[in-house]
Formats: C-alpha cells, sequence, structure tokens
C-alpha cells in the first residue's frame, strides 16, 4: 500500500512536469548551453587560434606526477593540453549545476504548487502518511533532475568527442572520474538539493517564496560544493569516492531526521487560507 | 406436488430480493465500532492558530452509524476547521477526539481510510483528466480494482462523456460531482461535505443531495454536513450542530429544535376575513395583506379553533404555518444563546 501512495504521487507529479511546456523548456536550455554551446565555444577555436591561457598552463605545469601528467604532456600542442583540462577538468563543475538548477525548481514547486492549486488538502485527507508523502515528493522531484544530468552528460560526451576529434585525431571522452562523477557524485549533490528545496516548499505558502528562499540558502552552499570539483578531480578518484560517500550520509541522515519536521499539522499549518 | 413446491420458493425468494436481504454492498459494522457506540466522539476539544484565540472552543459531540448530521453555522463558526480535526489534518490543542474507533492524531490513516472528504473547492489536479484524478486518488486510497471503480463513479455521476476531459475546462457543478466522486472512491464509511452545493445550480443541489439521502439509505453510510444553506439540509438531516465561533450553541433533531425553540407559532390564512382591529376572536393578528391575514398563535393545537372562529363568518381558502424552519430555528438559537 505504501509502495503503492508512494509511486502514484511520483507518478502525477512528473507528469505535470512533463505537461508543463513552461516547467520543462528552462530545465532543456540548460544541457543545451553548458553541453553544447560552451565546448564548442571552447573547442572549435582551438583547430585556428592559440587558446592557450597562462593561468591554466601555470596549473598544467605544477601538476603532480602521474597518469593525468602524463596523459596531458603526450599531446603535442599547447592547444591539444587546453582543450582536453578544460573539457575534463574546468567544465566539471558547469555540469553539476545542471542537476543542481533542475532540483532547485522542481523541489521548490513539489508542495508549494499543490498549495497555490489548493490541492494540498486533498493529499492531507487520503491515508498516506506526511512522511511518505515526503519521501515520494523528493523522489518525483530527484528522478527528473538525474535524467536531466544524464542527459546532459551523453549530450556534452558526444559534443566534445565531435568537435575535439580533428584536434585529437581520436575519441577523448569520457576519463573513468566522469562515471564516478555522473553516477556517485551528482546523484547524492541533487538529492541534498531537492531535500532542501522540497523541505522549504513544505514550509512556505508558494513557489515564490519556495524558489526564492531555495536560491538564497540552498544553492549557494551547493555551488560551493560543486566549485571545489576541479580541485577535487585533481587529486585523485578515491577523493571523489569519499566525497561521494559524504554526501550520500548527508542526504540519508537529513531524509530520516525530516520526519520529525513534517507532520500533517505543520504541512497544514503553511497552507493559505 | 413439486409445483408447490417451485412456487413457495419463488415466494420466498422474492420476498428476500424485496426486503433487501442481501443489499448491493453488505451493511457491516465498522472495524472499531460496538453496537451502540457512536462512530464519531468529540470531547471537550479545543484548537487555537493564535494564542488566545480559540477557533474551537470546548466542543463536544457524538454521531451514530448512519444518522445525516448537519453542521450549521456562519463563516468562522468552525465548521470546517471541526472536520479537519475528525480527519487528523489538524492536531487538537487539549481534548479527544475518535472516529470509528481511532484516534485521528495517533492512528490518522486509519481513520482517513475509513472516511472519504470533499472539500469546498473539491481539490482536483486541473492538468489532469477527471478519469486520470480518480485514478490518482484511487492509488491513494490502496482502492482494489481502480479503474472499474472510477468508470462507475464517473457514469454514476454523469461524468462518462467528459472522462478524458481536463478538469481545468470543466464548470464548477462538473468539477463538485467529481469531487464527490473522489470521495466516494473507497466506498468510505463517513463522508464530509464542506459546502457540497456551493457553486451548483438549483438542478444540481437537488441531484447532489438526493444522491447523499440515496447513499446514506441504502449505505447507512454516516455523513456530516458542513453548511450555512439552511433550507437544504432541512429534509436531509437527522439531526443538526449549531456552531457559531467554535463553540457548539445548540444540537438536536428538527422536531426536538422545534419544540424548544418555536413557542408561537404563525399561521398564514388566505380568507376573505376583514379584519379591523388587531385582533379576531381573541387571536392576535400580526400581519394584513389584501386577502391574507397573519395570525399569532401559541401553538398548533389553537390551529382547528381559529379556522372554526373564522369559517363560521368568511370563506377560508388555505391555512399555512409559516416561520416553521431551519433558518428560524438558527435565528432563534442564535438570538437566545448570545
Amino acid at each position: 500500500m505504501r509502495k503503492r501512495q508512494i509511486r502514484a504521487v511520483i507518478k502525477k507529479d512528473i507528469k505535470a512536469v512533463t505537461s508543463s511546456f513552461q516547467l520543462w523548456l528552462p530545465m532543456l536550455l540548460l544541457p543545451v548551453v553548458f553541453s553544447l554551446l560552451l565546448p564548442c565555444l571552447l573547442i572549435l577555436p582551438a583547430y585556428k587560434y592559440d587558446i592557450s591561457e597562462r593561468s591554466i598552463l601555470e596549473v598544467l605545469n605544477n601538476l603532480p606526477p602521474g597518469e593525468l601528467r602524463e596523459t596531458i604532456f603526450s599531446f603535442a600542442s599547447t592547444n591539444q593540453q587546453m582543450v582536453y583540462f578544460s573539457v575534463h577538468y574546468l567544465f566539471a563543475p558547469f555540469l553539476l549545476i545542471i542537476p543542481l538548477m533542475a532540483a532547485s525548481v522542481l523541489g521548490a514547486g513539489s508542495f508549494a504548487r499543490e498549495k497555490e492549486r489548493k490541492t494540498m488538502e486533498s493529499l492531507l485527507f487520503a491515508p498516506i502518511s506526511a512522511p511518505d508523502l515526503f519521501r515520494a515528493k523528493i523522489f518525483a522531484a530527484f528522478i527528473p533532475a538525474v535524467l536531466l544530468t544524464f542527459f546532459s552528460f551523453l549530450l556534452y560526451g558526444t559534443t566534445v568527442n565531435l568537435a575535439a576529434y580533428r584536434l585529437f585525431g581520436g575519441l577523448i571522452f569520457p576519463r573513468p572520474h566522469w562515471l564516478i562523477l555522473l553516477f556517485w557524485v551528482s546523484p547524492a549533490l541533487s538529492l541534498g538539493a531537492v531535500f532542501l528545496n522540497v523541505f522549504i516548499s513544505a514550509r512556505v505558502k508558494g513557489f515564490q517564496e519556495a524558489y526564492q528562499l531555495g536560491a538564497v540558502t540552498v544553492l549557494p552552499l551547493i555551488a560551493l560544493i560543486a566549485g571545489q570539483i576541479t580541485g577535487v578531480l585533481l587529486l585523485n578518484n578515491t577523493v571523489l569516492w569519499l566525497l561521494g560517500a559524504g554526501l550520500w550520509l548527508l542526504d540519508f541522515f537529513l531524509i530520516r531526521r525530516a520526519g520529525r519536521y513534517l507532520d500533517r499539522n505543520k504541512l497544514f499549518a503553511t497552507l493559505a487560507s | 406436488m413439486e409445483k408447490n413446491n417451485n412456487a413457495i420458493l419463488i415466494l420466498i425468494y422474492v420476498t428476500i430480493i424485496k426486503m433487501n436481504f442481501f443489499p448491493t454492498r453488505p451493511v457491516l459494522l465498522m472495524r472499531g465500532e460496538i453496537m451502540g457506540k457512536p462512530v464519531i466522539i468529540m470531547e471537550k476539544v479545543n484548537k487555537a492558530f493564535l494564542p488566545g484565540v480559540r477557533v474551537i472552543d470546548n466542543l463536544s459531540f457524538s454521531v451514530q452509524k448512519g444518522e445525516i448530521i448537519g453542521i450549521l453555522g456562519p463563516n468562522g463558526a468552525g465548521k470546517t476547521t471541526t472536520i479537519r480535526l475528525l480527519n487528523g489534518v489538524l492536531y487538537p490543542d487539549t481534548g479527544r477526539i475518535s472516529v470509528a474507533g481511532f484516534d485521528p492524531v495517533s492512528a490518522g490513516d486509519e481513520v482517513r481510510k475509513r472516511c472519504g472528504v470533499l472539500t469546498e473547492s473539491a481539490g482536483l489536479y486541473e492538468h489532469m483528466t477527471a478519469r486520470e484524478n480518480l485514478l490518482f486518488f484511487a492509488e491513494l486510497y490502496g482502492v482494489a480494482e481502480p479503474v472499474r471503480q472510477a468508470e462507475r463513479l464517473l457514469s454514476e455521476f454523469g461524468l462518462a462523456d467528459a472522462a478524458r476531459k481536463k478538469v481545468g475546462a470543466f464548470s464548477t457543478g462538473m468539477k463538485k460531482r467529481l469531487g464527490i466522486a473522489k470521495a466516494l472512491l473507497h466506498d468510505p464509511d463517513v463522508l464530509f461535505l464542506d459546502e457540497p452545493t456551493t457553486g451548483l445550480d438549483p438542478e444540481g443541489s437537488r441531484d447532489l443531495l438526493n444522491y447523499i439521502k440515496e447513499l446514506n439509505r441504502e449505505y447507512r453510510v454516516t455523513i456530516l454536513l458542513a453548511t450555512h444553506l439552511l433550507k437544504q439540509v432541512q429534509d436531509l438531516g437527522d439531526r443538526f450542530l449549531f456552531l457559531e465561533r467554535g463553540r457548539l450553541l445548540e444540537s438536536g433533531t428538527f422536531v426536538e429544535l422545534e419544540g424548544k425553540y418555536l413557542r408561537e407559532i404563525t399561521l398564514q390564512v388566505e380568507t376573505g376575513l376583514a379584519v379591523s382591529g388587531d385582533e379576531f376572536a381573541g387571536f392576535p393578528v400580526v400581519k394584513k395583506a389584501p386577502g391574507y391575514l397573519w395570525f399569532r398563535l401559541e401553538n398548533k393545537d389553537a390551529v382547528p379553533l381559529l379556522l372554526e372562529k373564522i369559517l363560521a363568518v368568511a370563506p377560508v381558502y388555505s391555512a399555512v404555518i409559516t416561520g416553521r424552519d431551519l433558518e428560524t430555528i438558527y435565528f432563534k438559537i442564535r438570538e437566545e444563546k448570545r
């Protein structure tokens, strides 16, 4: 019964997203910018112009000895080195922003839109427990956010390989860290963002309030983590595994604790009368 | 001999069917219900949204299985809050509540499994079709055969043709009917209706009230109907609860309330009698109009005597006791209890 209820809410919410043009169009624009335009703008000029940047070359020269340093310096031209380093390391934070943005929009709308459309009371009158409703709302925002991330990575990889094929004479994407990032770190980060936005959404009256509050409190926090990813990637994959594990643990802890702060009475208290 | 036996068997069979020994839905006691024990109990319940401002003030009442209760009162009387408290959507500050033998706070889902609610706004998803709405709520309520149940209700409420249309395009009446269908998806034992006829045209209101009556008669569904449209519930309710500012001002059956509050009656008589003063044969005349007189009487027993006196001197075409309705009782109660 509980699984059936949770599944029903998830299905209903995902349908609401896919049937709302205004909701999914801005989210689809993000991958187009970060996964298509940005890599093209970096790679294509490298065929004709010198794109080397001093500060990045310094970072490359200071890389510790190892597989990455060897791979990068195996390329003859600085343009190749610049492109390889940028597409694999510098752009990683941008790709982490996609699930975060999606999580913010979807999470903020989860309860707030129910309140605005006066359907929240119908949910509260149904025999689904408040924690189950909360979990269902989290999954309903988390699943599309993760799918959008997968799509973005796929688009990014395809763009990079096609655009850089002639420059390198072969495929350069992905490196192993992308897979850890895609399947381990990024979902954990998305879940955290979804959780915080859904929690805010449950405690405020409308979508605008939820979105703004989410943007002020959640995004900078998560963006900070995302921004440090380049540095973490340069260390080694073990650190990436550990970062993901830490995030998953934090998500698990927060979701478990949230049940205490969300009962029907509290969910109802935020309903606009 | 065999023919006679068959005739007797057919007779017994027809009698059973006629007496409705096997109704389409078996009439069973609800879980937690003990014969004669109320289905709903509210005992000294208090609820405040702001400190010191009580929206429910020491409210106590009980409801027996199969009763239709009219919860009456002006806006802000606490009718909707009472429904929310009974369903565990709001928690009381103090007091005890029991619905179908369960506490709505500690066993809210058990209560909600047995209750159906029609909220004032119907609470439907406008971007979804009528059918999708019912199927979604059927899943939430754990309905065994969601598709069959949704289609049965859509057809029962005259929405079969609109089943695949988005609810956003529905009229208020259609939304209300779909809202009722939603509330009945899981065959609830208790039905809460909050202003069910708001936005409905007279025909829609009549159909809905008839359906409620039928539902109660056929399946013994206990019904709590919150409204401020007194005329609509007068014939429907078994008992009435009058609320004001969260307090229970009065409760009782129509007959009990009538006996308590309508101590005098007004008789409207269509007659050729002309009265010059303000009384006739000792009966005070309270109002006059061409062809009509209104008399104030102490009780119904005085009616034949008055009519006899009038008939002795003038014709009488009709006589109706006026002001004998729930609305008059409602205002009397508010006047006296304030």
